[in-house]
């Protein structure tokens, strides 16, 4: 099944290039879209399971009961989707080798392709130790050495991947200090929904063993994420509103304007998470597995957010012959008709979307099948 | 070592349009492809005022690359392929180079100045026209205003210098205190756009 909807995307994706990038909704004045969303958003779930497995062992406290090694699977399957998101996006792909012959060590774009590499690798190496450990051929403290440059290298990533957008002076929605912080947390977050959806349907399709104590911690630590991320969300909008200048319009068009859905659906997504995580009464598994998925929902929603509002209002708004195509039609008609979202995706972007995220769902479903990711006793 | 830039006296310029289509022609452009347009100032529609009558006002403000001595879109290509030219100060790019990540489009503050090319180039005419040195367009990259690098490398000024009816467009070496640029910027008022940005455009608008 996920190996079909991968071909089927694939396919679309070679439509993409031969007949044109004209057939997805992105035009220049959305110059990115679905697929740079997708991209912030994968990059961000992969860093639940790594932060999750790695963080008690780099400091040396009590885990979570022998999921570390499913959580950094999925964990590599996030990073490898999110690679996958960069590719299909750019105009010429075959071109990737020049990253390599003519890198420009100055662009955001590079520090990101290198850290999401290491990431890559030190993830592989980190699961790789952790099953030799089990066998007793690495000691623990070289494994503790791994999980700790693990953890540098997760939040690296991320607030690289903050840093693609957060260094744009010309994208007022974007630039801010707050970015990369922001990014940790909203990756804590989802990461941390993720890997808690994927332990819950695990035991309950018998694949592992897992105490209730140890969800509820995790849930627990969800509900801080949730309230951290919540928090930088509104020191971000206090401080572009409060002058009343150009930033309250950015405030206006997220609480009232084109993006409203998205950010209220984050907003009360994250406080319904919030809330299961702090009252006992309500951490039951059902609706823990909702709280997370909503946590997942909402962050999904910050990050088309952050895409579309960098570029909803332009710089330069004077009437002109736009160059080149400038929105879609059905983008300049929906902006004619009063203030909605310059960018909506085409099918396409949906299909070769769905054919990536069936590659991450092969890939996922492969690695518990094929490798030895379920808890042995002394996993932790 | 120069600085070439373009010094734009809006108190002339009419909206013609004329410098939009001699650059078209000039560098071949795809259609739909414009890399210098006449924007309006004053009300919602092109040619229209801001105001009610008989207390209106109206400005163009024609608008290509602004070659900035601090550009935004070099700084974050990936591979170099857009770049600011040692010699003359041209902010450049190397289609052949472009991977189309639009990097660049997102970090330059100039709205609607940098195209990407989503489809093969189409053009009304079956051959190319304009100058025999003009580098061909490409699927999938993206482009913009060169300064007519080609002209430049001739010794010759942009296309959209040759065509202004109103002689409202300068150009030269602003490095050079006696260019006719360097003078204009010093004895007359101007504006730049989106100087906040810290961009340092090599473009001027006298005002």
């Amino acid at each position: 099944m996920a190996a079909v909807v991968t071909v089927i995307g694939i396919a679309l994706w070679v439509f993409q290039l031969t007949s044109g990038m004209v057939n997805t909704n992105m035009r220049n004045l959305d110059s990115w879209g679905l697929y740079i969303t997708m991209f912030m958003f994968l990059v961000g779930l992969s860093a639940g399971g790594l932060i999750i497995s790695s963080v008690p062992r780099a400091f040396g406290m009590e885990g979570f009961g022998g999921i570390s090694k499913v959580a950094v699977w999925t964990s590599i399957c996030c990073t490898v989707l999110a690679i996958g998101f960069v590719v299909v996006d750019l105009g010429q792909p075959l071109r990737l080798w020049e990253l390599f012959a003519y890198s420009n060590l100055g662009s955001p774009l590079m520090w990101d392709i290198i850290v999401l590499a290491v990431y890559l690798i030190l993830s592989i190496v980190y699961l790789w130790a952790t099953l030799r450990a089990e066998a007793g051929k690495v000691s623990n403290t070289a494994l503790r050495v791994v999980s700790v440059f693990a953890l540098v290298c997760a939040v690296l990533v991320h607030s690289v991947t903050a840093w693609i957008f957060g260094l744009q002076q010309g994208r007022e929605m974007w630039h801010t200090a707050l970015l990369g912080p922001w990014f940790v947390s909203s990756a804590l977050v989802c990461g941390t929904a993720l890997v808690l959806m994927v332990v819950i349907a695990l035991r309950r399709a018998g694949y592992l063993e897992l105490d209730q104590k140890n969800v509820v911690k995790m849930v627990k630590m969800l509900g801080a994420f949730v309230c951290v991320d919540l928090y930088f969300f509104g020191c971000d909008l206090l401080t572009e509103a409060f002058p009343a200048g150009s930033g309250a319009d950015l405030v206006a068009m997220l609480t009232t304007g084109a993006l409203a859905p998205f950010f209220w659906i984050e907003i009360i997504g994250c406080a319904f998470a919030a809330v299961v995580a702090f009252m006992p009464a309500l951490r039951r598994n059902g609706l823990i597995v909702v709280a997370a998925v909503l946590a997942i929902v909402g962050i999904f929603c910050k990050r088309v957010q952050l895409l579309v509002g960098g570029f909803q209002i332009p710089n330069l708004d004077m009437p002109a012959v736009a160059s080149g195509p400038g929105l879609t039609d059905a983008g300049a008609a929906l902006q004619g008709a009063g203030g909605a979202m310059v960018y909506f995706p085409a099918p396409l972007e949906f299909g070769v979307m769905l054919g990536v995220v069936g590659l991450g769902a092969l890939l996922l479903l492969l690695g518990l099948k094929f490798l030895p990711l379920r808890p042995v006793s002394a996993s932790h | 070592m120069a600085r070439y830039g373009m010094v734009i006296d809006t108190k002339r310029c009419i909206g013609c349009n004329a410098c939009s289509m001699a650059c078209k022609m000039a560098n071949n452009l795809p259609d739909g492809n414009w890399w210098t347009r006449v924007l309006t100032e004053g009300g919602d529609e092109i040619d229209t005022p801001a105001g009610i009558f008989p207390n209106v006002s109206m400005r163009y403000v024609t608008v290509s690359c602004q070659h900035c001595e601090n550009p935004a879109c070099t700084k974050v290509c990936p591979v170099g392929a857009t770049y600011k030219d040692p010699e003359t100060g041209v902010v450049r790019q190397d289609y052949d180079k472009c991977i189309g990540c639009r990097m660049c489009m997102a970090a330059c503050p100039y709205t609607g100045v940098r195209s990407f090319n989503w489809e093969e180039p189409a053009y009304s005419v079956d051959f190319a026209i304009g100058d025999a040195d003009a580098a061909p367009h490409q699927k999938h990259v993206v482009e913009k205003c060169t300064f007519c690098y080609q002209r430049l490398a001739r010794g010759e000024v942009p296309a959209c210098m040759d065509l202004c009816p109103a002689r409202a467009r300068h150009f030269g070496d602003l490095d050079d205190p006696e260019s006719e640029v360097s003078r204009l910027v010093k004895e007359r008022s101007y504006e730049q756009l989106l100087a906040s940005e810290g961009t340092k455009p090599s473009v001027y608008y006298l005002v």
